[in-house]
């Protein structure tokens, strides 16, 4: 495995933001990741590339928690995130923002109250309706919804949204729980090649800024190459590649894409 | 919403580092929409209370109230039956009269179905005056009718029958007609091109494409009509109903209570039976292939398992209706040779008056709409949580999820006349026996309704609250209720439409509301006020079904 090149990461605090080793998750018969170590520094953008099925979204979902972990262990933000209780989970989980490839936007409220959802995790007691949250939380949700460009549309049904848009209000959801960490689960796949490539450059960017470590799945390796200091790759469950992005080509990263290795065709069809 | 839906593509203001732009308020802006609701609900509050004075229902009168069934059930327990035959035998007299009832409505609604629908009505004014019949026929009663028939013929099973037949038309004919009018129409051009006649169109086109519907709606009501079937005693029309009435009149409780749980196992049989019914009938996978029907002149489908089964089926059904009648002694065409009957019941009723009774009758529609209203109001403060928790996708729990649905499942068995005699049992007659039953009716129905509209909202949004740290509140507040609004609201509305239907005839058994004052005008034989009673309970029903129609636009 080539280590990660030390110029990429532009941060360099103590103890990694994510720390997986040895991580198996299994569903009843099935097991979606056989063994992963990761290691996601501070302030890195780092890509997850592989086929459907190969474990991407298990591993994101393991690591903040939305799938427990059959064995091995996790430590995100500091925090292992096995045996915790449901209190100390959800503390951690404000910490963590999650974009769903679907948004997963309540298309029947406004724009505003969604992004100020992302506060759910902050703020003590269930809220409902706008004017149930504090004037400066307003300003603050829409000052996220600017930040993506959306801020006249804070009144806006979400629903009524393109899909591009509604992706940005999921981002300044996320923004909202001021993040140390983004997962982001194939946040374009649902999304014209344009519009992917304007939500990405618009993620990564906000994640540069506010030196926001992330951990993306992506299917585009072109945007992978652009942005990430660090592309990991899975295979079947397993890891295939993890490297600095200077020290790859686009061929080294396509490799990952092929189903599978010549000699571990036992049936002889390959891809 | 006003603002329609955007083009798909992105707006090309630029996502960059602009400054934050706070032109505008951090207040949502006014929108009629949600003044008109808010209007609405205050509305819908305002008369709740109003409706809860006028029957003097608070919490204090519901408190005493249950105390007074807690009392009433020790009484009844443990449960007797005494003469078991004779409760045997009525309680097939019930199930007869609910499969004929449901058969004769069937045998009714088929032509009309044919005539209400738009694609085979033979003239649009036929299709307009066939669908009047059918609104008014749903807008009637069943227990109306049965009151009027029992004066016409006489006591016995055959006007209960006539009751559950005229009034199924109200449903069975308007879900025949709109399965009609979503037919394919290709096989149907096929076979007209082959010249054939327009009764052969209609069975061999059009019948074959509606048969599932109409099965699954036959089902569906021969379940509804058990429900009232065991009720139809109350009037003297037949069935177990009468044995029930009889006990607690002789204040013979535990036999009261034997006989009301002989009625819930009876019901909970048929609803099982019906879904198993429901599931091998309509399974379209036992079609195989062969589902499709082929246009043609040979639209005859093979003999496949699901057909196989589905004929059975109708033998069964067939043989049932044959061996109820006999068992019965009703003679099939009774209807018609007692038509002259029948009509002179419907006439005596013409022209309607009030004279003298115009103040009783408005205090009674008032105590009517009361009922409904409290009932509504209080069952869904229980029902809305109860449904709630009974969501799979919801509840806190395996055990919370499973005690919820059982709550609801062992309360919709109940039929809400039942509930009425016992709530007029132990607290006596009047409006809040009444509101009581119809509340914890409420429960069971709605409740249901609740747990299976929350059961379909969308997953992600949930999931979202709970990566961003929300724990089960901030689920509830920020994604579930806001996702089932439309639902809940619909379904509130519809609940509280069958709350003031039923709230009609519950003065039957005394609980309150116009009901009794039917019952005593035909008992005096003065007709003339019964027909206005029933053109009211008409126009209430009429009005609650447009009034909620149009209040389920707004809220979507
Ligand atoms: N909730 C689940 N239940 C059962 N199997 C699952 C579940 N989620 C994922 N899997 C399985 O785990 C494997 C990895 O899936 P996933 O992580 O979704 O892959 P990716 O995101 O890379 O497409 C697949 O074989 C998938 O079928
Ligand atoms: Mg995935």
């Amino acid at each position: 495995m080539t280590q990660a090149a030390a110029t990429a990461v532009p941060d360099s605090q103590p103890g990694p933001a994510i720390r997986v080793r040895e991580l198996r998750k299994d569903f009843g018969p099935v097991t979606a990741l056989h063994g992963i170590d990761l290691e996601v520094a501070p302030g890195e953008l780092t890509v997850l590339l592989g086929l459907s099925g190969s474990g991407k979204s298990t591993l994101l979902r393991c690591l903040n928690g939305l799938n427990p972990i059959t064995a091995g262990e996790a430590t995100v933000l500091g925090q292992p995130v096995h045996g915790m209780t449901s209190r100390e989970m959800r503390k951690l989980r404000s910490r963590i923002g999650f974009i769903f490839q679907h948004f997963n936007l309540v298309g029947r409220l406004t724009c505003l109250e969604n992004v100020l959802i992302g506060a759910s995790g902050r703020i003590s007691g269930p809220r409902y309706g706008i004017l149930s949250y504090s004037r400066a939380q307003r300003r603050e949700a829409l000052t996220h919804l600017s930040r993506v460009g959306l801020g006249q549309h804070a009144f806006q049904r979400a629903d009524s949204l393109s899909g591009g848009q509604q992706q940005r209000v999921a981002i300044a959801r996320a923004l909202m729980q001021k993040p140390e960490l983004i997962l982001a689960d194939e946040p374009v796949a649902s999304l014209d090649p344009e519009n992917a490539a304007n939500v990405m450059d618009l993620l990564f960017q906000i994640c540069l800024e506010k030196r926001i470590t992330v951990l993306c799945t992506l299917h585009q390796v072109d945007l992978a190459m652009h942005w990430a200091h660090r592309i990991v790759g899975l295979r079947d469950g397993e890891k295939v590649l993890d490297s600095s992005t200077a020290t790859l080509s686009r061929e080294d990263v396509l490799n990952v894409y092929k189903q599978l290795q010549p000699e571990a065709a036992p049936d002889g069809t390959t891809a | 919403m006003k603002t329609a839906t955007k083009p798909a593509a992105e707006p090309s203001e630029s996502p960059g580092n602009q400054a934050p732009d706070f032109n505008h308020a951090v207040r949502p802006p006014f929108s009629r929409e949600r003044f008109v609701l808010w209007i609405a609900l205050a509305a819908i509050a305002g008369l709740t209370v109003l409706s809860a004075r006028q029957i003097d229902f608070d919490l204090r009168a519901l408190g005493g109230g249950f105390d007074d069934v807690a009392n009433l059930l020790e009484r009844m327990l443990p449960p007797e039956l005494d003469n078991p035959p004779r409760v045997g035998e009525l309680l097939v007299e019930t199930l007869m009269m609910a499969l004929l009832g449901t058969v004769l409505a069937t045998i009714i609604s088929i032509p009309l179905a044919f005539l209400a629908a738009s694609n085979t009505t033979p003239h649009p004014a036929v299709q307009h005056a066939a669908r009047m019949v059918i609104t008014m026929c749903r807008a009637i009663p069943d227990l109306v009718f049965a009151v009027l028939f029992v004066r016409a013929l006489g006591i016995g099973v055959l006007p209960g029958i006539l009751a559950l037949g005229l009034h199924s038309v109200g449903m069975m004919a308007k879900l025949f007609a709109d399965a009609i009018e979503q037919i394919d129409e290709g096989p149907r051009d096929a076979v007209r091109a082959t010249g054939a006649g327009r009764l052969t169109e209609l069975v061999s086109a059009v019948l074959p494409q509606v048969m599932p519907a109409w099965i699954g709606t036959f089902i569906y009501r021969v379940d509804i009509n058990l429900r009232t079937s065991v009720v139809l005693g109350f009037v003297g029309a037949g069935g177990i109903g009468f044995a029930l009435q009889d006990a607690l009149r002789g204040l013979m409780y535990q036999s009261a209570m034997g006989i009301i749980l002989v009625i819930l196992l009876i019901i909970a049989a048929m609803e099982y039976l019906a879904v198993g019914l429901r599931r091998t009938l309509l399974d379209p996978a036992s079609d195989g292939a062969a589902a499709p029907a082929i246009p043609g002149p040979s639209v005859r489908p093979p003999w496949t398992k699901g057909r196989t089964i589905r004929a059975l089926c109708a033998a069964a059904t067939l043989a049932a209706v044959v061996v109820s009648l006999i068992h019965l002694g009703i003679d099939p065409l009774a209807p018609i040779k007692q038509f002259t009957d029948l009509v002179t019941v419907f006439g005596r009723l013409l022209p309607p008056s009030a004279e003298g009774l115009e103040g009783a009758l408005l205090k009674a529609v008032g105590e009517t709409l009361a009922i409904g209203l409290v009932a509504t109001a209080s069952g869904a403060a229980l029902a809305i949580p109860f449904g709630v928790l009974a969501a799979r996708n919801v509840s806190p729990s395996g055990f919370i999820y499973h005690s919820a649905r059982a709550v609801i499942l062992a309360v919709r068995a109940i039929p809400e006349l039942i509930l009425a005699v016992i709530f007029v049992a132990a607290i006596g007659l009047g409006p809040m026996a009444g509101a009581m039953a119809l509340g914890v009716g409420t429960i069971g129905f709605l409740g249901k309704l609740v747990a299976d509209s929350v059961e379909e909202i969308s997953g992600g949004p949930l999931e979202a609250v709970r990566a961003a740290g929300g724990g089960w509140w901030d689920v509830l507040f920020a994604a579930v209720i806001p996702q089932a609004l439309p639902q809940l609201t619909g379904h509130w509305l519809y609940m509280l439409d069958v709350n003031i239907r039923t709230s009609t005839v519950l003065g039957i058994v005394g609980a309150g509301g116009i009901g009794f004052l039917l019952m005593e005008s035909v008992r005096t034989l003065n007709f003339d006020v019964a027909g206005s009673i029933i053109l009211i309970i008409f126009f209430i029903v009429f009005a609650i079904e447009r009034l909620s129609a149009w209040i389920s636009r707004l809220f979507r």
